[in-house]
């Protein structure tokens, strides 16, 4: 079974860690501790359809309105990237094209793939900047709730099965 | 420290890693930590940290001792190691324990909490600005509802006291008692509509819920529709299947949802065209659906017109507070129902309450 890292990316407070533990272990907390560094989950998954297993790495990283140079240097190496952001907010995106930008300054070509978070209590309220995001990084939007796990694990999967049809 | 399997972390000064697994290990910069890459890391750790002795203890066992350690003399470290009883997976903990790595944690998460709570205090004062905003509109309008009837009861009063010579003719005495009463019916409507809005809004309207027969009460709007002078010159038709459909709800309610309804299809299409109640159910539970081809509104005229005095371009000079389609509103959603609006500019406007078919009933006979 192969290994893949797949890095989350985006500003602290969105939920980038709840995404994750809703992935790896179904869990759901509603207290915030903020992530001090890089925490990394490995969890074995199936691509549906697929039969086929898969190892993700998946590493948590430190959120920041502005990604800094150690985030670059935990972007090395990874498969893929999830950037994450917040509908709850006025302003979710600029965060996210930030963490995008780096992605692919780091690892042109890789696949990302966008999860605007909180979908259980908010929804887009800029539908154009979404398809920008889009067209810009060619990857899909998922509107993803840790709370109920809405459309958490197909995201996940959907980047996985991306990793594997660029043969990575 | 919280133990979740196949977890590792590495946070600012804390490093934690489990040994039996081929998981790249990093520190606390992200990188492999005097590790090169294919390096076991069974071996290689014990040696970086000087813990030969302690991990050739075949029975390392969960309560091992903290170890004190570090790379370089002046750097405080302490190490854990734990063997997991039912796996038998062991882990090690490397925690920077000087007082700056500390500080520096906690200065993050208190940042980090501290400007979460800052959006959320700035949203909840924007939210607290609108609400007065909203509030300080509809007494606005509030006042000049109840000021245009107000003025012409007053008014003509005023007229009618007049004696001797300016006394008004029997004709003009008719004109100005029904305007007066007209005006009556205006304040005591928009008296109960702001009650039931007010009501709903605290949550102090109540339903007083039996088993109603939809059928029955949308013939009874239609046949009411007839009478209605406002409804001159347009055509309200029912489209009512035979027999009932009965539904668990407050029939004077379901009526003034309909009639709120029929009665702006009215103003949209008085003197042109027709309106049409329909009573439906299936599977998706009991309808009520009030169409009408007529003038129809645009997105943002129907957004408008959801809004308590909300008058889009259609309905400016139509009769009427604009609470109607709020209240309709409050009313499908105490029922537990969904009100959907479907309309465009010159395209007509259909309204659609849908009930959970939960509130479905069988009614006798």
């Amino acid at each position: 079974m192969k290994t893949y890292k797949i890095v989350v990316l985006g500003d602290f407070g969105v939920g980038k860690t709840s995404l994750i533990r809703r992935y790896v272990l179904d869990e759901f907390s509603e207290a915030y501790r903020a992530t001090i560094g890089v925490h990394i989950y490995k969890h074995e998954d199936t691509l549906e359809g697929d039969s086929l297993d898969v190892s993700l790495v998946v590493w948590d990283i430190e959120g920041a309105p502005l990604p800094g140079d150690q985030t670059r240097r935990y972007i090395m190496g990874a498969s893929g990237a999830v950037v994450v952001g917040d509908l709850t907010r006025d302003d979710p995106f600029s965060a996210m094209w930030q963490a995008a930008d780096m992605f692919e300054e780091v690892l042109p070509g890789r696949p990302l793939c966008l999860a605007l978070n909180k979908s259980d209590i908010a929804s887009v309220k800029s539908p154009e900047t979404v398809k920008r995001m889009t067209r810009r990084y060619d990857c899909p939007v998922f509107e993803t709730s840790a709370l109920t796990g809405d459309a958490v694990n197909t995201m996940f999967r959907a980047l996985a099965r991306s990793i594997l049809s660029l043969g990575l | 420290m919280d133990l979740q399997p196949n977890l590792l972390t590495a946070t600012l000064g804390i490093v934690v890693i489990r040994l039996d697994d081929d998981l790249a290990v990093v520190d606390v910069h992200g990188e492999i930590d005097g590790l090169s890459p294919g390096d076991d890391i069974r071996e290689s750790m014990p040696v970086l940290y000087g813990l030969e002795d302690a991990l050739a203890v075949p029975d390392v066992d969960i309560a091992m001792p903290l170890i004190q350690t570090g790379r370089n003399n002046d750097e405080p470290v302490s190490l854990n190691i734990r063997r997991d009883p039912d796996t038998g997976v062991l882990w090690l903990f490397r925690r920077d324990v000087s007082e700056e790595s500390a500080i520096h944690r906690q200065l993050v998460q208190n940042h980090n909490s501290l400007s979460l709570a800052q959006a959320e205090l700035v949203k909840a004062r924007d939210a607290a600005r609108e609400a007065d905003r909203t509030k300080t509109a509809f007494l606005a309008n509030v006042s000049h509802e109840l000021r245009t009837p107000l003025h012409v009861i007053i008014g003509g009063a005023s007229i009618l006291s007049k004696t001797g010579e300016r006394r008004p003719d029997p004709s003009e005495v008719l004109e100005y008692a029904a305007d007066i009463h007209e005006s009556g019916v205006l304040l005591l409507q928009l008296v109960d509509d702001l009650i039931d809005l007010s009501r709903s809004e605290t949550g102090d309207l109540t339903l007083y819920e039996e088993p109603c027969d939809l059928c029955a009460i949308a013939a009874g709007i239609v046949s009411l529709c007839r009478d209605l002078p406002e409804a001159r010159g347009t055509r309200v038709e029912g489209v009512i299947p035979p027999g009932s459909v009965g539904l668990t709800g407050d029939a004077r309610r379901l009526k003034q949802v309909l009639l709120n309804l029929i009665s702006n299809a009215m103003k949209a299409v008085a003197g042109r065209t027709d309106a049409q109640i329909t009573v439906t159910v299936d599977a998706d539970g009991p309808r009520l659906i009030v169409a009408d081809n007529g003038l129809g509104m645009s997105a943002e005229e129907l957004a408008i017109a959801r809004q308590p005095f909300g008058q889009p371009r259609a309905a400016v000079r139509a009769k009427g507070a604009g609470l109607g389609l709020a209240i309709v509103h409050r009313l499908v959603a105490l029922h537990g129902g969904d009100l959907v609006i479907e309309t465009a500019p010159n395209k007509g406007l259909t309204a659609t309450v849908t009930f959970d078919p939960a509130r479905a009933k069988p009614l006798a006979g």
